[in-house]
């Protein structure tokens, strides 16, 4: 037991220690917060942003406009993906590996349907060496069939097996394709081994670089950076690459249009069923509708506090042992709102039936002002926290420099949230029931509803 | 797999390199190998670790061709036969085609064994900063 007066003078010693701080502490998305913002710039045609965020390290990405939506062929991007950090012509697979381990450092690369990302994680002093490597990663990998063969197929082949076995990727994957079709439609993984046994090899692979890696297609983005000595370095290891792209590849490039409809796959491996509805594009985007972040934390599904199905409709709706999950998905000129809903096949079919009766009530205005202000909180402090989270900010701005030569500022898409009225969320909810959506059944077809059932439109 | 071979002396002196050249060819062509069609490289010895990674890393034809002339010349050593001159291999086909690959398998091996055998010190900052405390 703690005596009384130690208790009280904790509590006073941190009440006078919290009046000290006051006047130093910043708010994470006032107005006058610094911390969040990138500082961007361009030397030599390449586009960089970077923020100095205190701490002893640095996370150093290379952002590419080459993901699965830009792919020519596919299975490029994955090829691209998986060639990075193996032999180049000054340092092989080994040298790069045995060096960035005695700098402490981690190496990366991973794509989604827009970017590809080359991502280092190393010490402040380090920055030098990994912007030279990215430099060198960019311009002069050696993309040599045996690599190809021994190195890089087998990791494709990984994915695509890792892709078929898991029923959310392939329903969420589904719904994406039933919405935009190609482009950012594309699956991000192998759907079958067609890509890689008829379209890949390594010289076809290399052509692409040449238009993944080339100047306008790229941006450099550090978190952990001081701005001047990141634009002097970038400045001097970022010559060789080229600085237009050997062909203007035209793939993914046009608006993306939405289409919906159903799709339903038959699979042993579990149950999924992806509901999806037209969303908004990135803060960086001209689409922008802040109103779907908070219609979608508002459905949400995921509980944030422990021991509680939270406050939101779904979550509460939700069969137990059911996992539901609202995502809305930016991309760089439109976006998805759907909601993922894994479990059982009659706990799926019933939380299906649910969700579209919660999107139809807020439709209709049935919805309490104080649920819509938790899921307004709700939708800016996932903003904030994503925002932190520094891989997700450096992919954003990233992808903001390459779209638009504007990078991915936090505070304001936190401001926009907050300035997101009642009347705009029901509105937002009434036009996703007008539009068609896209739904994707993944599992026992012989329990799981069509789209009809549960009362939607495709 | 490389015996010594003063083929890096001569080709470094043009004088000699032009004096030995004739020498080299009529060698080559006593060797019989051409007379069966093969190339130099398809005679190397295949059972070590760098030459069977060598030849994993050839391309397919290059893989087929080789077993093709290998097979071929088996056969005519067999039979007690050689190729119609016409057949014989010419000294602009007898090129290096598996050489280059295990040079390249030889320095990665090579650069391997160094860094397992680098001695580390710190960065002379980091070293002076350790002192410090």
């Amino acid at each position: 037991m703690f005596s009384r007066s130690t208790a009280c003078r904790g509590a006073q010693r941190a009440a006078r220690l919290q009046a000290a701080r006051q006047s130093q502490r910043r708010g994470l998305a006032s107005p006058a917060s610094g911390s969040f913002q990138y500082e961007a710039g361009e030397a030599k045609g390449v586009k960089f942003a970077s923020r100095d965020f205190a701490g002893p390290t640095t996370t150093l990405a290379l952002v590419a406009k080459a993901g699965t939506r830009f792919q020519p062929l596919p299975g490029l991007t994955e090829g691209l993906s998986n060639f990075a950090f193996r032999g180049t012509e000054r340092r092989s697979t080994l040298r790069i590996v045995r060096e960035s381990e005695l700098l402490g450092a981690a190496l990366t690369s991973y794509h989604s349907r827009e970017n590809l990302v080359l991502e280092a994680k190393f010490l402040r002093d380090d920055l030098p060496y990994f912007v030279e490597l990215l430099g060198e990663v960019a311009s002069k990998t050696k993309y040599l069939p045996y690599v190809y063969s021994e190195e890089v197929l087998p990791l494709i082949d990984f994915a695509h097996k890792k892709f078929l076995s898991s029923v959310t990727d392939m329903a969420t994957n589904s719904a994406h394709s039933l919405a935009f079709h190609r482009g950012l439609g594309t699956p991000t993984a192998s759907a079958s081994q067609t890509p890689y046994t008829k379209y890949l090899d390594a010289q076809t692979i290399e052509y692409y670089s040449k238009i993944a890696y080339a100047k306008p297609n790229f941006a450099l983005v550090a978190n952990g950076a001081d701005h001047g000595d990141f634009s002097k370095w970038v400045n001097e290891f970022f010559d060789d690459v080229p600085a237009q792209p050997i062909e203007q590849s035209s793939v993914g490039a046009e608006q993306t249009k939405y289409v919906g409809g159903e799709e339903r796959i038959a699979h042993d491996g579990g149950n999924a069923m992806v509901i999806a509805f037209p969303g908004s594009s990135s803060f960086t985007g001209k689409f922008y509708k802040p109103e779907i972040a908070v219609l979608g934390s508002l459905l949400g599904g995921q509980s944030a506090v422990k021991w509680s199905p939270g406050f939101t409709i779904l979550g509460n709706a939700a069969t137990p042992g059911v996992k539901v999950k609202t995502t809305s998905a930016i991309y760089s000129d439109a976006g998805l709102l759907y909601t993922t809903i894994t479990g059982s096949a009659t706990g799926v079919r019933d939380t299906a039936k649910a969700a579209v009766e919660a999107i139809k009530k807020i439709a209709a205005g049935e919805i309490s002002s104080e649920q819509i202000s938790k899921a307004k909180a709700a939708a800016k402090f996932k903003e904030l926290e994503h925002g932190q989270d520094v891989r997700a900010g450096l992919e954003l701005t990233g992808n903001g420099l390459i779209h638009n030569t504007q990078a991915y500022q936090i505070d304001e898409v936190a401001k926009k949230i907050d300035g997101v009225s009642e009347e705009a969320v029901k509105s937002a909810a009434k036009q996703l029931l007008e539009n068609r959506a896209s739904v994707s059944a993944v599992g026992d077809l012989f329990v799981l509803p069509f789209a009809e059932e549960i009362g939607l439109k495709v | 797999m490389s015996a010594p071979s003063l083929a890096p002396f001569i080709n470094k002196r043009p004088w000699l390199q032009r004096w030995m050249k004739p020498l080299a060819n009529w060698y080559c062509n006593t060797a019989g190998y051409r007379q069966l069609g093969l190339r130099a490289d398809d005679l190397l010895p295949e059972e070590n670790n760098v030459v069977q990674t060598a030849l994993k890393r050839l391309p397919p034809q290059e893989a087929y061709n080789r077993v093709f002339r290998l097979r071929r010349a088996i056969q005519l050593s067999m039979t007690h036969q050689l190729l119609p001159k016409e057949e014989w291999t010419k000294q602009e086909e007898d090129t290096p085609y598996l050489t280059t690959i295990i040079t390249d398998i030889e320095s990665e091996m090579a650069e391997r064994e160094d860094l397992e055998a680098m001695v580390i010190t710190k960065r002379q900052k980091n070293a002076n900063l350790g002192k410090s405390h």
